[in-house]
């Protein structure tokens, strides 16, 4: 892992320009400017946009505001999923920035977790770690962690800090020497064209005969219909 | 719910009628069942995550204040892809083994998905009617764990 430490420091500090309007039928007092920010790819919408928040309820009254919410191009945003992975999945083949509408009214229950506080994102992240780590190693890695080396993958995300993270998560990309890698590879595979949220499935790096799996193993095994003939 | 000895007369307390939907998931990453389920008044509006913990069986109050987060939440329903509540599987292995290990010693067959269920499901409000353990050994034996 510390031979890719610029590959690693490339993925954490990926942006993604993007331009926030309010939803034109919000009712304001002024006129809401656009708001525009660089969003980690890594992060979740809803723990990078207090300030996006701030500015658009400045110029609402508070009756008229309630749960946050981001939708682009009439697709409610799952807060949810990374913000690289939402820019990919909807928005990757258009100019840049991005264009994200903020609403406050008519939260689509159907469509979107409820995200009340930072405790839920905390909880989701912490629940994806856990889930990979049961895939990676058992659970028995970040099991064997204490609760502040939790807090601290959860801070580090929070607060965008890179070497504090990785402090942490390295212990999670581990593996005994005498394996050749993990247990199970953690993947999903989200698509903009299925019905399914994304593919999940049990995957282990190396093959029967000890070769290691790669990329397009992965994609023959899961997911035929992506690779196209050369 | 009862209406107590302070109210006027000619009014009744409404007793709120909740609709549940649940779904039983298989995880491969822990490799147990996992609950989901989602739940709203008649009218249509969803209950919130405060509303399902407050509604959880006081005998399981505790637990869940100990580490609510860890225990219902909401997420994405993997197939359907929309908001439902999840009953976390993490715990799930330690009962469920310790259960398994007693029904062994007594040579009784065991249908996993039912022992499991009616552990798991009267936390939030399932209860399976006694008839599902009636089930015949014979009926059982496809079913049985290792």
């Amino acid at each position: 892992m510390t031979d890719d430490k610029d590959v690693l420091r490339d993925v954490w500090f990926g942006r993604i320009p993007t331009c926030f309007t309010l939803y034109q039928d919000e009712i304001t007092e002024r006129e809401a400017e656009p708001y525009y920010l660089l969003l980690p790819r890594i992060s979740y919408l809803t723990l990078v946009t207090d300030k996006v928040k701030k500015h658009f309820q400045k110029v609402m009254r508070q009756e008229e505001v309630s749960e946050i919410w981001f939708e682009y191009e009439g697709t409610p945003l799952k807060w949810h999923y990374p913000i690289g992975l939402l820019f990919d999945l909807h928005a990757s083949n258009t100019a840049l920035p991005w264009s994200i509408t903020v609403h406050f009214k008519n939260f689509p229950e159907k469509d979107l977790l409820h995200c009340h506080s930072k405790d839920v994102i905390e909880a989701h992240f912490m629940a994806c770690i856990k889930e990979a780590d049961a895939l990676k190693h058992k659970s028995q890695v970040i099991n064997e962690m204490q609760k502040k080396d939790h807090k601290q993958l959860w801070m580090g995300l929070q607060n965008d800090k890179f070497e504090q993270f990785w402090a942490i998560n390295r212990k999670l990309m581990e593996y005994p020497p005498e394996d050749n890698g993990f247990r199970y590879i953690p993947f999903r595979i989200y698509q903009a064209t299925t019905e399914r949220p994304f593919i999940q499935k049990l995957f282990r790096p190396i093959a029967s005969g000890g070769q290691l799996h790669t990329l397009g193993d992965l994609l023959k095994d899961v997911c035929p219909g992506a690779i196209t003939p050369e | 719910e009862s209406s107590d000895d302070s109210q006027v007369a000619g009014v009744c307390t409404t007793e709120e009628v909740i609709r549940y939907e649940y779904h039983v998931l298989y995880s491969s990453s822990y490799q147990v069942p996992v609950l989901y389920f989602r739940a709203c008044f008649l009218d249509g509006r969803p209950l919130t995550l405060e509303e399902i913990w407050r509604s959880v069986h006081v005998c399981y109050q505790d637990r869940l204040q100990e580490g609510p987060w860890d225990t219902i939440t909401q997420q994405e329903h993997p197939i359907l892809g929309q908001p439902f509540f999840v009953l976390h599987p993490c715990r799930t292995n330690e009962f469920i083994s310790a259960v398994l290990a007693g029904q062994q010693e007594h040579d009784r067959h065991t249908n996993y998905i039912i022992l499991w269920l009616s552990t798991v499901g009267p936390v939030v409000g399932l209860n399976l009617p006694l008839s599902y353990a009636k089930v015949a050994p014979e009926q059982n034996s496809n079913t049985d764990s290792a």
